[in-house]
């Protein structure tokens, strides 16, 4: 049999290729392009305990090869979200990972008490990385103090569970900060959310952004994304999951040879919805073609 | 229940260039591809490289039996590649998409508004509920820069009335559409009913200035930047009038359709 699994923590995954945080919203709504049921997992739109609008003014503007988002977490909130999109995920047939937002540290500690009560999640990504907010996200993220209050917070109240952290790569020493996720109780790093960049109109000389900044995806950034889990994986024991840029097969064997242990699909996606299915019938195809 | 949506891969049945950088491209219609609505729209694949990076939308002008219309006006690195491609080759895309779509009860007459492309969905509307008999009589005003680029010539036999206007005065009304629709208003000459409207956002709030309450209803289909157009990726939203916490929605799967009075113009920036 093709060893196609991964396991992170005391979870298996049946194969490593993942959806990652965002573009896929809550899954169901790519339901009619993608065989939700067949990847190894779909990681669920940031989820904060409130609802949240989300950003003000334009949200998106295209780049060369690339993508700046300004959504700023627009999320249904921890009730609607247990109580309907991942219900509806789950009948779907999918791998949920439920991602977390980490803002205030009260808030924080209730989203996951709301995890704990509810059994159907055995994984979740904490998003210790988004740029698109004021309050948490990168700002935790780029704080190794702040990481470790946390990872061992979530370590804490959800014993048992298994645990990634999802990193920046606005850092200097990204593989240093993984080091510290992992000593937090992390059971597994995601490298990397998107990178900092921003527009601005050469006629009226202002930004683009209501917020300036923005953060950058597809293939623009995976050679940076690339080099980040190559240098995670040489330093921590936990599996990483690379994100960024991912495009075709041959950028999914390129992560798989840097060192992670599976791989997550983001805005490519948005143009391609067969990406996701085609690589896992390619590693499937190389994995059988070892035996 | 899933719907097939696509990747479809669409052959292109015929091109007819019908203004200086606007195009009418008939597709035959992919097998299984699902009963559309009028204001609703396909999201276009540009080409294999990753720039362009994201699909394009387009409004379905019309949806047959056989085939599908769309207009595609070329302004830049993607509806470039859309117009250069050739009959028998193919596009990708990706619809019907979009949940709401303009609608009239039955006998009711309709003012249509548009600049621009916005001319596909209102064409679709009339069409459509032209079937069905009920829209009574309706008034589609029409305004471009100059005469060459009025495109009404594809849809004369679609309305009761086809008023034009062009900025030079080269055809029809001398001004813009919204001058020429509030003159037409003024003088009694548009039954105030149901407005359907599409085109710039600029011209959809000066239409509401220029005054449409008297309208029962005011229905416009919105464009904005798409990522997903499936409803995932919440970039493409408008915000909504409210009096409390800002409410946003996502003009690919909550529209394309919205009562113009919903939205909050003067929150929007496009
Ligand atoms: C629901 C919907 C229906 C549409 N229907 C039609 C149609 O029937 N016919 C047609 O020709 N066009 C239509 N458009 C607009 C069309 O999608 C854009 O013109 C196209 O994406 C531009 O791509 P480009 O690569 O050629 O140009 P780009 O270089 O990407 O853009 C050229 C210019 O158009 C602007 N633009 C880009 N995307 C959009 C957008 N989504 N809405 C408004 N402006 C945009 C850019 O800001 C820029 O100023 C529709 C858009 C939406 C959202
Ligand atoms: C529109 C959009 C929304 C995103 N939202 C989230 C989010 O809510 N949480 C998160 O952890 N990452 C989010 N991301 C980041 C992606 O999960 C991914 O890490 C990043 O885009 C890089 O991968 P890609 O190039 O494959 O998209 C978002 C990305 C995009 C483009
Ligand atoms: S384009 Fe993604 S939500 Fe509309």
């Amino acid at each position: 049999m093709a060893q196609l699994e991964i396991r992170i923590g005391n979870v298996t995954l049946k194969n490593p290729v993942i959806l990652a945080s965002g573009p896929a919203g809550y899954g169901a709504e790519y339901a009619d392009f993608i065989g939700l049921e067949k990847l190894g997992a779909v990681v669920t739109k940031t989820i904060s305990l409130n609802p949240k609008a989300g950003n003000s003014g334009r949200r998106l503007l295209e780049t060369p090869s690339g993508l700046l988002n300004s959504v700023g977490l627009e999320n249904v909130g921890a009730d609607l979200f247990f109580g309907e999109k991942l219900p509806r995920l789950l009948e779907l047939g999918a791998k949920p990972i439920v991602s977390l937002a980490c803002e205030g540290r009260e808030d924080y500690l209730k989203l996951l008490e709301t995890v704990s009560g509810n059994d159907t999640v055995d994984m979740v990504e904490l998003n210790l990385s988004c740029p698109n907010v004021d309050c948490g996200g990168m700002a935790v993220g780029t704080s190794p103090e702040l990481l470790n209050w946390y990872v061992s917070s979530a370590r804490q109240i959800l014993p048992g569970r298994a645990l990634l952290a999802k990193l920046t790569p606005n850092v200097g020493d990204i593989a240093g900060l993984a080091e510290v996720c992992q000593d937090a109780g992390a059971d597994g790093v995601t490298a990397i959310n998107t990178l900092l960049g921003m527009d601005i109109d050469p006629d009226t000389g202002k930004p683009i952004f209501d917020r300036v900044v923005a953060g950058l995806s597809g293939p623009a950034i995976m050679p940076v994304a690339l080099r980040a889990v190559y240098e995670i994986s040489s330093r921590v024991r936990i599996p990483v999951l690379g994100s960024g840029g991912i495009t075709s097969v041959t950028d999914a064997r390129k992560f798989l040879a840097a060192g992670a242990a599976g791989i997550q699909i983001g805005t490519a996606i948005f143009y391609d919805p067969g990406l996701p299915e085609r690589i896992i019938s390619a590693v499937t195809g190389a994995q059988q073609g070892k035996e | 229940m899933n719907m097939n949506r696509g990747p479809f891969q669409a052959v292109i049945e015929s091109k007819e260039q019908i203004s200086p950088s606007t195009y009418m491209l008939t597709l035959q219609k992919p097998e299984g591809f699902v009963e559309a609505m009028p204001g609703q729209f396909v999201s276009i694949k540009i080409g294999d490289s990753t720039s362009p990076l994201l699909r394009r939308p387009f409004s379905i002008m019309d949806s047959t039996p056989g085939s599908l219309l769309l207009l595609v006006k070329d302004v830049g690195p993607g509806t470039s590649y859309i117009v250069s491609r050739k009959p028998s080759q193919t596009l990708d895309l990706i619809g019907p998409l979009g949940e709401t779509y303009f609608d009239i009860p039955s006998g009711e007459d309709a003012v249509f508004v548009a600049g621009g492309t916005g001319l596909a969905p209102l064409v679709f509307t009339a069409r459509k509920w032209a079937k069905d008999h009920r829209i009574g009589i309706s008034h589609f005003l029409y305004g471009a820069s100059t005469e060459r680029e009025l495109l009404t010539g594809i849809c004369r036999e679609d309305f009761t009335y086809v008023h034009v206007a062009t900025l030079d005065g080269s055809e029809g009304f001398e001004g813009d559409v919204v001058k020429m629709f509030n003159v037409l208003r003024e003088k009694g000459a548009l039954p105030e009913r149901y407005l359907f409207s599409c085109g710039p956002a600029g011209m959809v709030k000066k239409l509401m200035e220029g005054g449409t309450e008297n309208f029962k209803s005011h229905q416009t289909s919105l464009e904005t930047v798409m990522a997903c157009g499936v409803g995932a990726c919440r970039g493409c939203v408008v915000p909504l009038k409210s009096s409390g916490a800002p409410v946003y929605r996502a003009v690919c799967s909550e529209g394309t359709v919205f009562e113009a009075d919903d939205i909050d113009w003067e929150n929007w920036r496009e």
